[in-house]
């Protein structure tokens, strides 16, 4: 279903986003398969438990069998079934940095994937399209890693401290002032993990009393950070703005749910770009609907900062869009600067809190030193105040390689979700076979994907998904 | 193994019985076993429909009203552990489509399976008492109940 767009006069570009429907006949055929491997798994259970064939998964010890029994054992059907014929894909070794091309060790397995063995061969040259590897950072030469290099022996690799205690170095200082000057904001603060920055700061920004509006498609971190903070949850459909102007205007003129009590806050919670279906957020009408119900919005740009807009500075800059509307920009170092963290930026009186009140100022120690100096390198890189146009150059790579990529592979009559710009790419594969068959093959054709099922996504969408890079070259997209 | 991670949905089970084509899917596979049933030489028309009721009246019940609790861990914290399929569906809603449609289609099945029988009095208590175990485990008010303490746990 291609969306029209509504609001046609916000938005300064075309908005080109497909979410094509399962077709029947793959829908019927993809339940068939999970109903045949669902018998089969409890004939294979009952033979197991029948002692017919070994059970090769941990059970209980023989003096502990009247117990009340810890786990349930059904609850690992799906795992023990399923999970075990195709484990092979995931998890999987590498043993190089993970660039454009990886090395990745070899594993056999000769009981059908209970265990594995390494037999020793290195398999070199594997395409890289699992990654988040957007601009290319992730390498081993070039100044971001010299420059890392010459910090980490200068200030060594931890830092052995809190922010509030001992550990605030001045390169943190000088890597917010520069975050808050890339995205255009006035302070921004960082924190050692990405997923520790959403869930550990959204409990510092809403409370019990508060209404919190996440989208359907929310990633773990934020939806945890939500569940923390004590606040009321709505859920509103993915992308879908009459739904979300639906949920603002009961949220207002209901009030709270017993005592009918105004909202102390209204908290938007969105994403740039949501890694598993590629679809970008519709921020302009976002913005729209947040001015005209006053409410605050927050947005995680953990997959597009870097990787979208003209001069890569993220959704915002895409769209053409002020910063300061957004109230709380987040996002994370570990996609396309190739480091590890997070930030949060806005007003200088939101960071100044933050950095009192926040749980990972206080108790999590702060980012190592050579992982800032590769954000401080790589940001100057993209920014292109390092005097060279390397920056420029990488994000219109990026930009023409998602292009090329997406164009193609519809050429080639595949589906693929999400957004015409956005390089997350899902590939549907629908039926749980083809999920095991496609990723063998293309490790057989020295390509390395990350392919996920049901339960991780609706019963018939189980997808692949590439990353693209600015990394990649035409040939490699081409093989 | 990550159940939820590309949604929101803390319990993806809840949802199973309302994606697209499930129900044709099941209208299908209905059907195959009745001609399975039809093409053994030893069952005749009356025999093998009753057969269809019954067996799938005994799947039915053995998938959504015995078989308690999800196939994967939930970040739910177990609330979902002590419910059958039947009580999980659209998170405890009564009322919905899928719970109408799977009320309806074994009612369905005994129309058929009664007008073809030929309204025969052994056929018909058959009939009658399988479509009543699993009729009665739908009704809203014995949602949660566990009759003499059977499945409780």
């Amino acid at each position: 279903i291609n969306h029209i767009v509504h609001n046609g006069g916000l938005y300064k570009r075309p908005f080109n986003e497909a979410f094509e429907e399962t077709p029947m006949l793959v829908a019927v055929l993809t339940y068939v398969g999970y109903g045949v491997l669902t018998l089969f798994g409890y004939l294979r259970d009952f033979m197991r438990q029948w002692k017919i064939e070994k059970c090769q998964n941990a059970t209980e010890r023989e003096e502990q069998k009247d117990f009340v029994p810890l786990y349930q054992d059904f609850e690992n059907f799906y795992n023990r079934n399923l999970y075990m014929r195709i484990r092979d894909s995931w998890n999987r070794p590498i043993c190089s940095v993970p660039g454009a091309k990886v090395d990745m060790m070899e594993r056999v397995s000769h009981d059908y994937n209970w265990t594995f063995t390494y037999t020793g061969r290195v398999i070199k040259g594997i395409i890289n399209m699992g990654s988040y590897n957007y601009l290319g950072f992730a390498q081993k030469e070039g100044t971001c890693q010299e420059a890392a290099a010459k910090v980490l022996s200068q200030y060594g690799a931890g830092v052995c401290s809190t922010r509030q205690e001992m550990g605030n170095l001045d390169k943190h200082e000088e890597l917010e002032k520069l975050v808050a000057r890339f995205l255009g904001v006035e302070s921004a603060m960082t924190y050692g993990m990405g997923f520790a920055t959403n869930s550990m700061n959204i409990p510092a920004l809403v409370g019990k009393g508060c209404l919190i509006l996440s989208d359907e498609l929310n990633h773990a971190s934020l939806v945890l950070g939500a569940r923390l903070s004590g606040a009321t949850i709505r859920i509103f459909k993915h992308n879908n703005m009459q739904s979300l102007e639906k949920l603002l205007k009961d949220a207002i003129v209901h009030g709270q749910p017993r005592t009918r009590r105004p909202w102390k806050k209204i908290l938007i919670l969105v994403e740039g770009i949501y890694s598993m279906e590629g679809s970008i957020v519709r921020l302009p009408e976002v913005i729209a609907l947040k001015k005209k119900y006053k409410s605050y919005l927050y947005l995680d740009e953990a997959h597009s900062i870097g990787a979208l807009g003209p001069s890569g500075r993220g959704v915002v800059d895409y769209f053409g869009l002020n910063p300061e509307d957004v109230d709380v920009m987040m996002g994370t170092f570990t996609k396309s600067f190739g480091a590890a963290g997070g930030y949060i930026g806005g007003k200088k009186e939101l960071i100044d809190y933050l950095r009192t009140y926040s749980h990972s100022a206080v108790y999590a120690t702060s980012m190592s030193p050579p992982v800032v100096e590769q954000i401080i390198t790589s940001m100057k890189c993209i920014m292109g105040e390092d005097g060279t146009t390397v920056g420029k150059a990488r994000v219109q790579q990026l930009a023409e390689n998602t292009r090329y990529f997406r164009r193609r592979l519809k050429e080639m009559g595949f589906i693929i979700y999400g957004n015409e710009d956005s390089p997350v790419v899902p590939l549907m594969l629908y039926m749980p076979a083809k999920i095991g068959a496609f990723g063998r093959e293309m490790l057989k054709r020295n390509i390395g994907v990350v392919v996920v099922g049901f339960p991780a996504t609706p019963i018939i969408e189980s997808r692949a998904r590439f990353c693209l890079s600015a990394a990649h070259t035409k040939e490699m997209l081409d093989t | 193994m990550n159940v939820g991670v590309a949604h929101s949905e803390v319990n993806p089970n809840t949802q199973v019985m309302n994606s697209r084509g499930m129900w044709l899917t099941y209208a299908l596979g209905v059907g195959m076993l009745h001609i399975v049933l039809l093409s053994i030489p030893f069952f005749s028309v009356p025999v093998a429909w009753t057969l269809t009721n019954v067996i799938h009246n005994l799947g039915m019940y053995v998938f959504l009203h015995a078989v308690k609790g999800t196939p994967f861990e939930t970040p739910d914290q177990g609330k979902a552990r002590l419910l059958t399929h039947w009580e999980q569906l659209d998170y405890g809603v009564q009322f919905t489509s899928s719970r109408k449609f799977f009320t309806i289609s074994p009612i369905i099945l005994y129309f058929l399976a009664s007008f073809y029988t030929k309204y025969d009095p052994t056929h018909f208590i058959l009939n009658t008492v399988s479509l009543l175990t699993v009729l009665i485990p739908k009704l809203p008010q014995l949602h949660g109940v566990r009759i003499f303490g059977i499945n409780k746990y």
